[in-house]
């Protein structure tokens, strides 16, 4: 009977220890808005947050923020979107980590009549129209254009003559295949640049290094990188500063990150392209309360993009 | 619900089983996962008690529903670590059969003939986890680990990488699909805990499964197939591993060879709070039925609390520790 003791006392402390945080969302009356992230382990969407829970502040919702351990656990996020309706939300809003599997849970969404911003990521648009899901709206910045954005400049910079490397994200992710798409687009118009090497190195730094690592070996001749994100451009760098090639080869990213942008000043890499994730927050919370407040939102919202260079990296 | 006497007769049946040799098989509760069964209670009437959303119908068979998976997974794990085994593949084996049932469903195939091919991916992969660890001497630790890789990287493989999705709705039936009010995932929960139970409990191959965790090498003396049944329980742990695939890929309506990633630690998770010894030849099914419901029970509890993804992981990492350390207290407790 002791152990039960001690399992009833854990429970109450556990209890305790969450308590503080129920009284805050439901006591106020306030209106509801979920968020509900890909992952709060990277600062893209630490930076979503803060955006969303300013305009939340600001407009006096509650805003519930949760997100799966990892990325790409699209079933985790699932779970997380079933038990967030069960609370009683308002408005839902989400950067799929699936465009297609998370179609699933939007179905159920839809049915409890919870509005949906979809932030970020596009839904696949053909699961979802089969599904009979429609968002309310689209929040998120255009990757292709941004993967074109840096194919331009990377044109741009080497006078049309490249030998280049790509960093893909996940394959199967829209946000990585839009930028990819956007980038050889951009290129292909110069027949000087050649894509010598284009390997996925998930979104992940570690990743980059070693894929890129690997990527120099086989072809010393790379002289220009192409990362679809930053995490994935600044393991380039350190492999690039491993290999005694530091700012030899022109790397540019995509998201400028504060370590991105650092690197730039450093001029270990050339360029990234920024998104507003502050601001994609700000706005898809926005137009979740314009909704609960019977307005229509735009259906596409497109954030604004910008190069980050040399010249105006602050 | 349970009352003193439930409580009496669990004492006795404990005052019992000290007498005979301490073995509890099946869904029987042991004094062990009777106190599982109190923590989860005790659990839900916190959860009761601070959220008005947590005891409602919907939500309860939400739990139920999102367990379910973990819950399929981990009735393999039982079968192996009651061998005293380990299996760290299943995760990258849900992946695979997954691709595979997608690939085959792709082609244009029958779930008649999906089914069996996914189902019969696990089972190999099962198998061959077995027969490397039986016939090759091989630790079961090292074999999963390469198989962990091995079966991840086939269906990256298979798939490029990219999910496959687009299936017929009657497929999608296995997770939205319902009888009377219960969703199709519980029911598949259901009916493989209802056989593996009557396997552990009522066959050969289930006594032997306690007996080689128990003693290996006193049951491979009394004459038993000992590398035959150790192979057939990994076999048995790709098998459910293969059904979990089957559930997950109908529930996202879509396989993708990424998914499942750390199911290995979920699935052990949940079969450790149940009770099962990681010594091997002591647990039941129940007792990971309870285990897993517990870890389901907390991650929808906190996501209704609004417990931040941080303080989530701090908090279910916590319960297992502490669900291990009670075990580890109590057995000591009653060998002196």
């Amino acid at each position: 009977m002791k152990k039960l003791q001690a399992i009833v006392s854990i429970l109450v402390a556990l209890a305790s220890l969450s308590c503080n945080r129920d009284t805050t969302s439901t006591s106020t009356g306030k209106p509801t808005v979920a968020l509900v992230l890909k992952t709060l382990n990277h600062p893209y969407f630490v930076d979503m947050r803060r955006g969303a829970q300013e305009a939340a502040d600001r407009l006096g919702v509650t805003l519930q923020v949760q997100a799966a351990e990892r990325e790409i656990d699209v079933e985790k996020q699932m779970q997380i979107v079933e038990n967030l309706i069960q609370t009683g939300i308002q408005a839902l809003c989400i950067t799929p980590s699936g465009s297609r599997e998370i179609v699933s849970a939007l179905v159920k969404a839809r049915d409890a009549k919870v509005p949906i911003v979809v932030v970020d990521t596009r839904l696949d648009a053909k699961a979802a129209a089969d599904a009979g899901v429609r968002p309310a709206t689209f929040v998120g910045s255009d990757n292709y254009e941004g993967g074109k954005l840096a194919g331009e400049y990377l044109v741009k910079i080497t006078n049309g003559t490249a030998r280049v490397a790509v960093l893909e994200g996940i394959p199967g992710h829209e946000t990585g295949d839009s930028r990819l798409r956007g980038f050889k687009d951009a290129v292909k118009s110069s027949p000087g640049i050649s894509i010598v090497a284009s390997q996925p190195a998930n979104w992940e730094r570690d990743q980059g290094f070693n894929v890129f690592q690997n990527m120099l070996q086989a072809h010393p001749e790379i002289d220009s990188v192409f990362a679809c994100s930053d995490l994935m451009a600044l393991g380039a760098i350190e492999a690039l500063a491993a290999a005694g090639k530091a700012g030899k080869v022109r790397v540019v990213g995509f998201d400028a990150l504060d370590d991105a942008k650092k690197a730039i000043a450093a001029g270990t890499m050339a360029a990234s392209v920024a998104q507003f994730p502050s601001e994609m927050g700000r706005v898809a919370v926005e137009n979740a309360v314009k909704i609960i407040r019977g307005e229509t939102p735009a259906p596409d919202v497109t954030v604004k993009l910008e190069l980050v260079t040399k010249d105006n990296v602050k | 619900m349970l009352t003193s006497t439930a409580a009496q007769s669990e004492r006795a049946k404990r005052d019992d089983a000290a007498s005979r040799p301490p073995r509890s098989r099946g869904l029987l509760l042991s004094a062990r996962q009777f106190g599982t069964v109190i923590g989860l209670a005790a659990l839900c009437a916190t959860l009761w008690i601070l959220t008005p959303h947590f005891l409602t119908l919907s939500n309860l068979l939400n739990v139920a529903e999102q367990t379910s998976i973990n819950a399929i997974v981990a009735v393999g794990m039982t079968f192996v670590i009651l061998s005293a085994g380990i299996d760290l593949s299943v995760g990258s084996i849900v992946a695979l059969s997954g691709v595979v049932l997608g690939t085959v469903l792709q082609a244009g195939q029958p779930l008649a003939v999906a089914l069996p091919a996914a189902l019969a991916a696990g089972f190999g992969c099962g198998l061959a986890n077995g027969a490397l660890i039986s016939w090759g001497r091989l630790p079961p630790f090292i074999v999963t680990l390469g198989t962990m890789s091995i079966a991840r990287g086939a269906a990256l493989l298979v798939t490029e990488g990219r999910p496959i999705s687009g299936f017929d709705a009657s497929f999608r039936l296995l997770a939205t699909g319902r009888i009377g009010f219960l969703p199709a995932p519980i029911l598949v929960m259901a009916l493989v805990y209802l056989i593996a139970h009557v396997v552990l409990a009522r066959t050969t191959f289930g006594r032997y499964v306690y007996a080689i965790g128990g003693n290996e090498e006193a049951t491979r003396l009394s004459g038993v197939a000992v590398r035959f049944h150790k192979t057939m329980v990994y076999g048995v742990s790709g098998l459910t591993s293969a059904v979990a695939a089957v559930v997950l890929t109908a529930r996202l309506n879509s396989a993708q060879p990424i998914a499942g990633i750390m199911y290995e630690l979920d699935a052990i998770a949940a079969t450790v709070i149940g009770g099962t010894s990681l010594m091997g030849g002591e647990g039941t099914l129940g007792g990971t039925l309870v285990g897993a419901l517990i870890m389901g029970v907390l991650r929808n509890g906190l996501n209704l609390l609004g417990v931040s993804s941080f303080l989530q992981q701090i908090v279910i990492g916590a319960v297992i520790v502490v669900a291990v350390l009670l075990d580890t207290v109590l057995k000591r407790k009653h060998r002196t």
